[in-house]
């Protein structure tokens, strides 16, 4: 008995302990203070901008390194100067730059020079580093110095997205030379030589927190208003909901069937932001399956979707319709579409074709809102006599269907919901659609010389009117292929609490060093 | 008995090597090309062609099998496609977590679940029997997810006592502790119900076995009889299946994981799988097909040890 009483009274002692210890870890865990608790939807991979493997990588490389210039935030899109000081383009192949003076690089490695831009453009360029950016430089030359702030980027022809997207994005970023040079195959991945931005890397917990500090070095000139950022990855947005509901966040994005909820039963301490985002959801059709070949079936299949209740089943309202791949801000945007939902139509294109009774098979990503879509379009194609069995793919699967170096999948390949995500330059709409991408990341395998053609000499156009009617032109002929129906751009909300001043880009993308206190 | 050992270690590390030999050709099969999805659509196909290459893709499944398994012996389970960190850093960093989640999960089923049973069983048939007879298949039918989503409710959500994310600072204990209640209290949850259910069932047999009447027969006191005869014997199918449910919890920590946001093997064994990334799944999957049959191994060896007629069967 005496034994049993100690070993009770070892046990009490010992949960007294670990209770104690757990009050004395809450102060810790729970701090406030100029602290800004953000989601992002995915651990960093890879933080060197030649190779950010995605979004959830760039938001936090944005932070870290500096650009000659930088996007603006706010709902225009538009560049600011970041790291020149002037800058300007004083031939469609020739852009002149001055850097400010003062801009240093941490960890001791100087200043920040005309040099390093010099070496982080050509590197990107360069086809021996195996950069998936290459062709964000693809018309560069060389970058010319004439001083330690000054040069000029040399291009071999004009190439239109320099200004909205390469000098702006991750291929505009620049990274301290002397410091890649010490570093094996001069690459990084999660720990970044050197940063100029003004925030750099406190700690990485990987799949749990990434903190953030202030930049001791940084003399960029607007500073950052919050000490510390930490970035928790959380792929599930409705974890993150829960999350930012229990306090643990300041800021996250919420999936679009929340944001009625959220609305509907009101914010005390907390706001919302809606931003129309980018990317673009299409549904598409193999032209090359023997079911498809047949242009006026494709058409007929076009007609008969009801891309309305597509969308108010997959988005709750929350997306409008999308009338092509370019989204709305943006050069080339189309003010329609061209086809219509007409269900009577298309049962009688259907018969003209002697296509009743078809049998065909719709492939999608398996995510709730992709579920929703193909169950509304089997519906759809349903009453006009398509039997449609779905295919719900995890990403794995799905993200190489149509790809032809992955087998002979992409022959069976015949409906499908794509989505890509875009930056804010209509070429990185149409580059996935000509004839070289057939097979590749065009799995309608459409394919047109007028397209292509276009596609190449929008590249070098730089009047942004005559650029916009080409990109028009574009969407015109992939639609009337009968290959696309276009869906949404889709649209990102996020919750934040209202002591929180967020600085988002017109997308709606986070620009966490210029996150704020609300007034 | 150390012969048995010996045995029984042996055969575990054949599951151990099957078992990655199967998954391994499974994983083989599975549609989907990791540099397609490692290097995203702005990769030009001769990059994807250099990253197959590296990743050893190109070879026949014998020849990547066999280069696995001697990378194995070396301690070495290749690198992260994405990342290039590693792979045996991230089993570092994920496994304890995932184990610690089990072991608390289990451990706060098994620390309640066992006296339940034990009291049921004194009190057959009795009121309060009968009340944790409700509870405990109550609890067995509740699934764990919904067990998780209630738990973060009410109290991450509504009363706000606990984190709803992450595993807590590292380095600070008292964090991570309050960090593992809710995800141990939803794994462990429905185990409760099924350790009360068995241990009853067993204690309710050997109560009725000719040494406890006899024992009863002699005066001992009922409390000696039940803990320190009947509890000793009953106890040994319990210890079976607590070898076989921490393989169970193991795999029920993934919607754990991705519920809590807890970083841990599930979590990212399943990002592995969407991503194809054939190294990490590998490492991932070898680390807990190892720490399962080391359970169910130290289990059947806890047995033998406790059980004089299995000793002697041996």
């Amino acid at each position: 008995m005496k034994t049993l009483s100690l070993k009770r009274r070892h046990f009490l002692a010992g949960s007294a302990a670990t209770i104690g210890l757990g009050m004395v870890g809450l102060p810790t865990a729970w701090a406030e203070g100029k602290t800004l608790k953000i989601r992002n939807y995915a651990d960093i991979q890879n933080l060197d901008p030649a190779f950010n493997t995605a979004q959830a990588d760039a938001v936090i490389t944005d932070s870290l390194l500096l650009g000659l210039v930088r996007m603006k935030t706010g709902t225009e899109w538009g560049w600011e100067k970041e790291a020149a000081a002037e800058i300007e383009q004083v031939d469609p192949t020739h852009v002149r730059f001055k850097l400010k003076s003062g801009l240093k690089w941490s960890n001791g490695y100087g200043a920040l020079t005309a040099e390093d831009v010099k070496y982080s453009f050509e590197r990107v360029a360069n086809p021996k580093v195996e950069s998936p950016y290459i062709d964000d430089w693809a018309t560069l030359d060389h970058v010319e110095v004439h001083d330690e702030l000054s040069g000029t980027i040399v291009l071999k022809e004009p190439f239109a997205p320099l200004w909205t997207t390469t000098l702006q994005g991750w291929a505009g970023k620049i990274v301290c030379k002397a410091a890649m040079e010490k570093l094996p195959d001069q690459k990084f991945t999660t720990t970044m030589p050197a940063v100029s931005g003004p925030y750099m890397i406190k700690e990485w917990v990987p799949k749990q927190r990434l903190t953030l500090v202030r930049n001791p070095d940084y003399s960029g000139g607007e500073t950052a208003y919050y000490d510390q950022i930490e970035v928790y990855p959380i792929e599930d947005e409705k974890a993150a909901e829960i999350a930012f509901e229990s306090r643990d966040l300041d800021f996250t994005d919420i999936s679009l069937s929340s944001l009625k909820t959220y609305k509907d039963k009101g914010l005390q301490d907390a706001k919302i932001t809606e931003h129309p985002a980018l990317s673009y959801v299409w549904f598409g059709q193999n032209q090359e399956n023997p079911a498809l070949k047949d242009p006026k079936v494709r058409e007929a299949i076009q007609k008969a979707i009801d891309v309305n209740t597509v969308l108010d089943a997959a988005y709750f309202g929350g997306a409008t319709r999308a009338t092509g791949i370019i989204a709305p801000g943006l050069v080339g945007h189309r003010e329609a579409n061209l086809t219509k939902f007409d269900p009577d139509a298309a049962r009688e294109e259907l018969k003209a074709a002697g296509a009743e009774g078809l049998k065909v098979k719709l492939s999608f990503l398996n995510k709730a809102e992709w579920v929703a879509a193909a169950q509304v379009i089997q519906a759809n194609l349903a009453d006009v006599g398509v039997d449609v069995t779905l295919e719900p793919l995890d990403s794995g699967t799905f993200w190489t269907i149509g790809d032809e170096k992955s087998g002979n999948g992409w022959k069976d390949l015949q409906l499908l919901l794509g989505r890509f995500s875009m930056n804010p330059d209509p070429a990185w709409a149409t580059a996935w659609f000509t004839c070289k991408q057939v097979g590749v990341w065009d799995w309608e395998r459409f394919c047109s010389k007028d397209f292509d053609e276009m596609h190449e000499a929008a590249l070098r156009e730089l009047d942004p009117a005559k650029r916009g009617e080409m990109y028009v032109k574009m969407q015109d002929i992939m639609e009337k292929s009968g290959s696309y129906l276009f869906l949404t751009h889709e649209a990102t909300a996020a919750i934040y609490r209202n002591t929180v001043a967020p600085a988002l880009k017109p997308d709606g993308t986070a620009v966490l060093w210029r996150f704020g206190a609300a007034a | 008995m150390w012969l048995y050992a010996l045995q029984r270690f042996g055969m575990a590390l054949l599951v151990c090597v099957l078992s990655v030999t199967v998954l391994f050709c499974i994983a083989y099969v599975i549609p989907g090309d990791p540099t397609a999805i490692a290097l995203g659509p702005r990769a030009t196909p001769a990059m994807r062609e250099a990253l197959r290459i590296r990743m050893g893709l190109g070879e026949p499944i014998y020849i990547q099998l066999y280069h696995f398994f001697s990378s194995l012996l070396r301690g070495d389970l290749g690198v992260d496609v994405w990342s290039n960190r590693p792979v045996i850093d991230i089993v570092k960093e994920t496994l304890p977590k995932t184990m610690i989640l089990a072991v608390t999960g289990l451990g706060w089923a098994a620390a309640l679940g066992i006296p339940l049973g034990c009291y049921s069983a004194i009190r057959r048939n009795k009121l309060d029997d009968r009340i944790i007879g409700i509870f405990s298949i109550a609890m067995i039918s509740t699934p764990s997810f919904l067990t998780a989503i209630y738990a973060l409710l009410v109290f991450a959500v509504t009363l706000n006592w606990l984190p709803a994310i992450g595993a807590g600072e590292p380095g600070n204990f008292g964090d991570q502790v309050v960090h593992l209640i809710l995800p141990a209290f939803a794994i462990g949850f429905a185990w409760v119900g099924y350790l009360s259910r068995l241990v009853r069932a067993t204690m309710l047999e050997v109560l009725n076995e000719t040494h406890i009447r006899f024992s009863r027969a002699f005066g001992l006191p009922e409390w000696k009889i039940t803990l320190k005869y009947a509890l000793k014997i009953a106890v040994l199918p319990t210890i079976t299946l607590l070898g076989m449910a921490y393989g169970g919890l193991l795999s029920s920590a993934v919607f754990a994981e991705i519920i809590f946001n807890r970083p841990g093997v599930g979590q990212s064994a399943l990002a592995a799988v969407n991503t194809r990334n054939y190294p990490v799944m590998m490492g991932l999957t070898l680390s807990t097909i190892f720490v399962f049959t080391m359970c169910t191994l130290i289990a059947d060896l806890l047995v033998a040890a406790l059980d004089p007629k299995i000793r002697k069967g041996l």
